[in-house]
């Protein structure tokens, strides 16, 4: 570091126990990128953004983000620097109502402007007094996003969004990650092959815990290129 | 102005239905049923709110009552800062306890809460009983002078003393419920691991958490100690430890009220019924057995979505009046 990126990976190793499911991983991202991990199942995109986001501790290697060593913090003070991280298990806080779930957001980070939320997703405006836990799949993932958008993150680790959501709905996020990489650097884990070649700058294709191939040119990741490693 | 009504209203409503408890029942069994509510409300809170279940809360209610009978049967006569001392024993050794505590889950949390309750009972009982005087308690109900506004010496006095007590913890645990706070305890025990997403420290959530809701209890404490003028072990005996989560679970856990419905409904068994049917806890055990199967809401957990529906259904029929008196 650094050529400009915000989010630095290099050399990282993690294990679960004895069995080792990352090898010498590098990623980079600058402001305003959208990158995308793709393989198949078990391939370690998780594992990497879970590393990344202070979830899992790395063997070894390296993560540095804005200048600073994110090795041994607590995944909350990553939180706190503006890398937030977004798990694909659609798990809100299904006790509180959609508004309680938007003010956990906003005390965290002392950003009480709701407008960028309600303006990515209008649909969270009628569902303000709804507990989280009677909300579809599309609606969670809205809200999810938009509580990881308050306190203007600098960079969002997002897995596997648009799993099991309806079309409409992937169209409509397609949509707003474009948006948001104008002012947020987005990490997206994904096998949607469409969504992946619409929106990203940069893919990383990860196989058996290595990440694979980097594919930065804009005609080859238009092409799909990638298809062969999901 | 109205915004405050209705953030008043639910708690006034209850106070006064509380209240009216005095003008039909005896004097101690009301007075018992708001000090057994505050009791209960810490435990009701770590339960309901942060997920943590304590058979350990006769453990801070023994440090808050000795705390204020330490004050009044060795150094003053005072009530008032008996009390301030019993608070003060509970937060210092919450604030002690806590941060090992609280790193802890479920049966550990339990359990860890269960060990502190029989090392304060043996150490009030065995260990300290050269201050403590051991099984024979201490006595001090001569010794409290009397006191300027409210005389807490004298019962009648104490039970309005107590009822704003009440009142003022009510007032806070709502604010808290209301609170974003509120809202992290409660976030913290559906998944803590979201939450740390966010940016939050789970441990501070559940430290402050614990330290509220048992400092609450060692208020409790102090109350009792105040009222009866007389402390033994035995609040901290192991066969009291599942008391709080009991009334809890009996009037319903997380809810507002449940700890006084849970209070009235447990106390009255007790004192009221226990003189005319024997083996009342076997009733109070039937009872749980039935609230566990039907829902574990509890009693007020069951009843306030009926009453709230009741009132709702008056509203509609309010506003339909009005827009029709409007239309005509």
């Amino acid at each position: 570091m650094n050529n400009g990126e915000i989010l630095a990976v290099r050399g990282l190793n993690a294990s679960y126990g004895e069995a080792k499911v990352l090898f010498d991983c590098d990623l980079d991202i600058q402001p305003g990128q959208v990158v995308t991990c793709v393989g198949r199942n078990g391939a370690g995109k998780t594992t990497l953004l879970k590393n990344i986001a202070g979830i899992l501790k790395p063997t070894s290697g390296s993560i540095t983000f804005n200048d600073r060593n994110l090795i041994g913090m607590m995944s909350y003070n990553i939180a706190k620097m503006g890398l937030k991280y977004i798990p694909q298990d659609k798990k809100v806080f299904s006790d509180l109502t959609v508004r309680e779930n938007l003010e956990l957001g906003s005390y965290a980070t002392k950003d009480y402007n709701w407008d960028q939320v309600t303006d990515y997703f209008p649909r969270l405006k009628q569902l303000m007094d709804r507990k989280a836990g009677y909300l579809s799949g599309g609606e969670r993932q809205m809200l999810m996003i938009g509580r990881a958008l308050l306190g203007a993150p600098k960079v969002l680790l997002i897995d596997e969004p648009t799993e099991g959501l309806a079309p409409g709905i992937v169209e409509h996020l397609k949509n707003v990650f474009k948006e948001l990489s104008k002012k947020t650097a987005l990490v997206i884990v994904e096998q949607n092959l469409p969504l992946v070649c619409a929106i990203s700058d940069k893919i990383y294709a990860m196989k058996e815990g290595r990440i694979v191939a980097e594919i930065k040119d804009g005609e080859s990741i238009k092409a799909g290129i990638c298809e062969q490693y999901l | 102005m109205m915004n405050v009504f209705r953030w008043w209203r639910g708690i006034l409503l209850a106070f006064f239905l509380l209240g009216l408890i005095r003008v039909f029942s005896p004097l101690p069994f009301a007075i018992e049923i708001l000090i057994f509510s505050i009791y209960v409300i810490g435990c009701n809170f770590l339960l309901g709110r942060v997920g943590f279940i304590s058979f350990g809360q006769p453990a801070y209610l023994a440090v808050g009552a000795y705390s204020t009978a330490f004050y009044l049967f060795y150094f003053g006569t005072n009530p008032y800062i008996g009390l301030l001392f019993g608070i003060l024993g509970g937060l210092v050794v919450t604030v002690l306890v806590g941060p090992f505590f609280v790193r802890l889950r479920s049966d550990y949390f339990a359990l860890v809460n269960l060990a502190l309750a029989v090392i304060v009972f043996y150490l009030m009982e065995k260990v300290l009983a050269g201050i403590t005087h051991g099984d024979n308690g201490l006595w001090f109900l001569t010794r409290m002078t009397s006191t300027p506004v409210l005389d807490i010496s004298k019962p009648s006095e104490f039970f309005i003393f107590a009822f704003l007590v009440a009142l003022a913890v009510w007032a806070f645990y709502k604010y808290l419920d209301d609170s974003v706070y509120g809202a992290c305890c409660l976030a913290t025990k559906i998944n803590e691991d979201k939450l740390k997403f966010l940016g939050y420290d789970n441990f501070s959530i559940r430290l402050l958490a614990f330290v509220i809701a048992n400092t609450t209890t060692a208020l409790a404490g102090s109350l009792y100690a105040v009222y009866f003028g007389f402390v033994s072990p035995e609040m901290s005996s192991h066969s009291r430890c599942a008391d709080p989560v009991v009334v809890t679970i009996l009037g319903g856990v997380g809810t507002l009220y449940g700890p006084i419905v849970g209070s009235i409904v447990y106390t009255g068994m007790k004192d009221l019924i226990s003189g005319v049917v024997g083996n009342w806890e076997l009733l109070i055990g039937f009872l749980l057995v039935f609230i566990m199967l039907a829902g574990e809401k509890g009693i007020w957990g069951t009843l306030e979505p009926l009453l709230k529906k009741a009132f709702s259904r008056k509203g509609v029929l309010a506003n339909l009046q009005d827009s029709g008196e409007k239309g005509r």
